[in-house]
């Protein structure tokens, strides 16, 4: 029962909870009104903003020393959760037998451990963080530590399921992947999205003044 | 307060509703609260308080959004779960928004995700203004501006008296009214009231290089208090008086002074809030200089032998793009010229501007966040700074003063003023 | 059909045959008929009873391959089972009778004069957030390794053998993902706290003084005390041999045979189970037994009293470098709002 539940209409309902929901709130970003600027630009907003998208990905020289411990840790934590979404053998058969039809090659054993490993440490690091430092730990709020902890479940028993040789532990994997989905849409883990848009909206705002932001 | 929600804090929230654009839905769902802004805020790096942290400087406009806009938010609302924003919540943030944020915009720079921090706590400080939480000094200046004309006071008057010294001064007249001609100059309070070497500078150049130009009896004055303080409205009807002077004298080009948050209200605001685009250009008067350079109407004679360095005013600089310009014009006129660390895009804020400099209620804080300045400077061993913001250059010749550090401050277009080949001079 | 006969007639008397070609001597003994059986002494040498090794050809080429039984495997495992498995667990469950009987008896530990509200920085941001993230993997390294050790004689009797069988799983699995990251964070620890934790003059009178557990009054201590350091180089050298030997288990592909995989599991689980007791009694003193410690590692500031009590030498020096701040201060370092701020709010709301 437990089992029929998990595989089948949880599964799509989060998995239409998560797209829907999705779309829903990139759509209310993307095809919200909006009022044009009306001073003459100086540069081009829409190649700056298309760039920004991208450079932001490596942290300005100047405050690159200041905010170590997020970059690496946020590397660590964001290409080992990629990594092994995208990549871990599991996945990839699960999603060309259940949703794609196609397949690609996954990544060998000991890169799925260390991209695992790289994605722990990351998180366990930057949610340390934002428990004892002053500043993360003013502005977070109870949705960052569900957020935080729900990913950490989610990867977790992903990993304990390694043998593949336990149903119970494949539905458990399973079942903490639904919640998450469930949750997405209306969480933190929107910026998984909207840093897209956000960072594009910024840029353009600096490109058409003239800046690289 | 009483069950009936103020009438301060309706007028307060209307202006957050407003606001809420899809930027701000955007900005909002992306942030994930990772603290990285608050290394790149001055103010928080000098003073390691972590309520300077910029985004936390937004949070009334996040309450709001989080309880009218997400879905657990407004779920929680629904039942009656979540503390609405009140109006003690706008009284708390003043300080933050307008003692501890010198919108200088670095924070929208380094932020990861991309949310432009320093645009919405633009947004909140207009929230506060029109709820009236703004701190008494920057409600005077901006009721002065109304009345007046100018924050400071400065009446044509004064401006007349000024100009009389200046014509003594340099022996040329200064053009006042002139219809047709191709520039308009415009003039910051601080121009008037601290430094006229401006507008004997300007007078200078522009007969060295044969600009047709006016200033304008109607609208002198380039201050904009309602920026300042973050009232659209009053921004909207300052800027309108710049744009019917021009207007009325049909110049093609209106000149910004060194002014930054002027050029800022002028060049990027002003048509936004007057809801219409300018007939005419905006430019700001190292643009201009640069251009006039380039076409070689400007020819400079003898060498700075002072170590120098320049200092980047925000609003010119990192949120007026206007990077490249400075550098051209320093560069025939300086032997021994030092970038100072993180200039450019990146450079650290005097710690004066967004109105802090005119909120005496800001005033430790201001010389605490110019600790970094000072350390800055102190770094470059220089003998002088040259800057080209009049608010950049007071707050700092204050800090310096406070910290007893003999070190002068130079306005850029001085500088080239001082340098002009004589010859040439028509 | 009668070739069929002889030839199953000869296979009855074949071994017969060879039997007779070289009998075991005790048929013949004067003693008479001895009641072993023939098979026993074969067995004997294979299980190399007389401690000579036996050492055979395979065509199978790797380590151990031509070693017909590991004679020495069952000892291991009976002291697996029986020794460390047993005395492991009377070990962590007396550690915790023992704290909570200290607890009982001397409740916290309470800084003479109480807290004062001044405080003291003792820990960046950066070496609180090493130590959490080795405290979180080691926790869970714990956990999962705990499982693994006495589930059977614990968790069978409870959840069954089929339940069982898949906690087993999962900790194996988790226990093997994480254990490089305690590594990791180990080499995090060593870089961080190595210098302030070298033994110096004035650590052995803290010692003879029995840590302040015997007997009233706090003793004498630096930065780190005597204990402290002790417990620092417990977990370096310790946790460095539990690694070690951890990756020696986790990856046999480096031609370590059956004997250094046998050593490496039981210095594994020594070290762990040392590591653990002694673990529980570092988070008691860290926490709910000593007033005021905790606040080193959560905010990275300590009340100056519990300094001069605990580090004097160190408190000493936080005195003379007016180091010490306020508790308004400190109050504003961890964000908190200002009073004048709440007033102000509450005249500018009426």
């Amino acid at each position: 029962m437990i089992e029929y539940l998990i595989d089948g209409p949880l599964w799509y309902f989060s998995l239409a909870v998560f797209v829907i929901g999705v779309l829903w709130q990139l759509g209310s970003i993307v095809f919200a009104g909006r009022k044009g600027d009306l001073s003459v630009a100086r540069g081009n907003a829409t190649s700056s903003g298309f760039k920004n998208i991208f450079s932001r990905f490596i942290p300005h020289r100047e405050i690159a020393p200041q905010i170590g411990v997020q970059v690496v840790a946020g590397y660590l934590f964001h290409l080992g959760l990629f990594a092994l979404l995208f990549f871990a053998a599991p996945h990839v058969l699960f999603l060309e037998e259940n949703l794609l039809g196609f397949g690609w090659t996954p990544m060998p054993h000991w890169a799925f451990i260390m991209a695992s490993q790289a994605a722990f440490l990351g998180l366990i690091i930057l949610w340390v963080r934002r428990m004892t430092n002053p500043v993360s730990r003013l502005i977070s709020t109870l949705d960052d530590h569900i957020v935080a902890i729900l990913t950490f479940v989610v990867m977790l028993t992903g990993c304990l399921a390694l043998l593949e040789g336990f149903n119970a532990l494949r539905l458990l994997h399973r079942f903490t992947v639904e919640l998450w989905l469930i949750y997405f849409p209306f969480s933190a883990l929107m910026h998984t999205f909207t840093f897209i848009p956000s960072r594009a909206f910024t840029g353009a705002w600096f490109g058409r003044r003239g800046i690289d932001a | 307060m009483g069950e009936q929600m103020s009438e301060r804090l309706e007028k307060g929230l209307a202006v957050l509703r407003a606001e809420m654009d899809y930027k701000v839905h955007s900005f909002f769902s992306s942030c994930v609260n990772c603290g990285v802004c608050a290394e790149s805020c001055l103010f928080y790096t000098e003073t390691n308080d972590p309520r300077y942290t910029p985004i936390y400087k937004t949070e009334p406009m996040r309450k709001l959004w989080k309880s009218e806009y997400s879905f657990w938010g407004r779920l929680a609302s629904k039942l009656g779960m979540t503390k609405p924003l009140t109006e003690a919540d706008l009284a708390d943030w003043e300080e933050l928004v307008y003692d501890g944020c010198s919108m200088c915009g670095r924070c929208s720079m380094v932020c990861p995700v991309g949310v432009d921090i320093s645009m919405v706590i633009f947004k909140v400080k207009h929230a506060l203004a029109v709820a009236g939480f703004s701190p008494e000094g920057l409600v005077e200046t901006t009721q002065r501006a109304i009345d007046v004309g100018s924050p400071m006071g400065v009446t044509l008057k004064t401006v007349q008296a000024m100009i009389k010294h200046v014509e003594a001064n340099t022996g040329l007249s200064v053009p006042m009214d002139v219809e047709g001609a191709d520039y308009m100059a415009l003039l910051s309070s601080n121009e008037i009231a601290l430094y006229p070497e401006y507008l004997e500078s300007l007078v200078k150049i522009f007969d060295h290089a044969g600009v047709s130009w006016t200033l304008s009896s109607q609208a002198f004055e380039a201050t904009n208090s309602g920026l300042q303080i973050g009232n659209k409205k009053i921004a909207g009807q300052l800027v309108q008086r710049v744009v019917d002077g021009a207007e009325k004298l049909k110049v093609k080009t209106v000149i910004s002074p060194e002014c930054g948050h002027a050029y800022t209200a002028l060049r990027w605001e002003g048509p936004n809030f007057i809801g219409k685009a300018y007939p005419f250009r905006v430019v700001h008067i190292l643009e201009l200089l640069d251009e006039l350079r380039a076409q070689g109407r400007i020819k400079t004679t003898g060498m700075e032998t002072d170590r120098l360095t320049f200092h980047d005013p925000c609003s010119i600089v990192r949120r007026g793009g206007v990077q490249a310009q400075p550098r051209n014009l320093l560069e025939p006129i300086t032997e021994n010229f030092v970038e100072m660390a993180d200039h450019g895009s990146m450079n650290w804020c005097c710690g004066g501007g967004g109105g802090v400099s005119g909120n005496e209620r800001a005033h430790d804080l201001k010389l605490t966040a110019f600790n970094k300045k000072k350390s800055q400077i102190e770094e470059l061993k220089v003998d002088a700074v040259v800057t080209a913001c009049s608010n950049c250059r007071m707050v700092m010749e204050d800090g310096l003063e406070a910290n007893e550090m003999e070190i002068p401050l130079l306005g850029l277009t001085e500088l080239i003023a001082e340098h002009l080949d004589e010859k040439r001079t028509s | 059909m009668r070739i069929k006969t002889l030839l199953i007639l000869f296979c009855l008397v074949l071994p017969q045959i060879s039997l007779a070609d070289g009998p075991p001597k005790s048929l013949n003994s004067p003693e008479g008929v001895s009641a072993i059986s023939p098979g026993s002494e074969l067995w004997r040498a294979v299980r190399q009873r007389d401690g000579e090794v036996l050492e055979g050809v395979s065509q199978v080429k790797s380590v151990d391959s031509g070693m017909l039984i590991n004679a020495r495997g069952d000892q291991w495992a009976r002291f697996r089972i029986s020794k460390l498995t047993t005395y492991g667990g009377i070990a962590i469950a007396a550690v915790f009778v023992i704290v909570i009987l200290l607890y009982v008896v001397r409740g916290k530990i309470p800084i003479e004069g109480g807290l004062s509200g001044r405080m003291v920085r003792r820990f960046t941001d950066y070496e609180r957030i090493v130590h959490w993230t080795l405290a979180i993997v080691f926790l869970f390294l714990t956990i999962t390794g705990l499982i693994l050790l006495l589930g059977k004689p614990l968790l069978i009797p409870l959840f069954g053998k089929e339940v069982f069988s898949v906690f087993a799983s999962a900790s194996k699995e988790g226990h093997n993902l994480f254990g490089p990251l305690f590594l990791v964070s180990l080499i995090m620890i060593f870089l961080s706290f190595a210098r302030r934790n070298i033994y110096e003059k004035g650590d052995l009178t803290w010692l003879l003084k029995g840590g302040g557990i015997i007997g009233d009054g706090h003793v004498s201590g630096g930065f780190f005390n005597m204990g402290e350091k002790t417990w620092y180089w417990m977990v370096i050298l310790i946790g460095f041999a539990i690694a070690i030997s951890g990756l020696i288990l986790v990856s046999p592909v480096f031609g370590q045979g059956r004997w250094i995989m046998e050593l490496s599991h039981v210095i594994h689980t020594i070290g762990a189970l040392i590591l653990i007791t002694v673990s529980i009694g570092h988070m008691y003193l860290g926490s709910i037994g000593s007033e005021g410690a905790m606040e080193g590692m959560k905010s990275g500031y300590v009340d100056i009293n519990w300094a001069d009590a605990h580090h004097d030498r160190w408190g000493k020096k936080c005195h003379d470098e007016n180091l010490i701040i306020s508790a308004e201060e400190y109050a504003r370092l961890q964000g908190r709002k200002p009073d004048d701020t709440a007033e102000l709010a509450t005249e500018q709301g009426k």
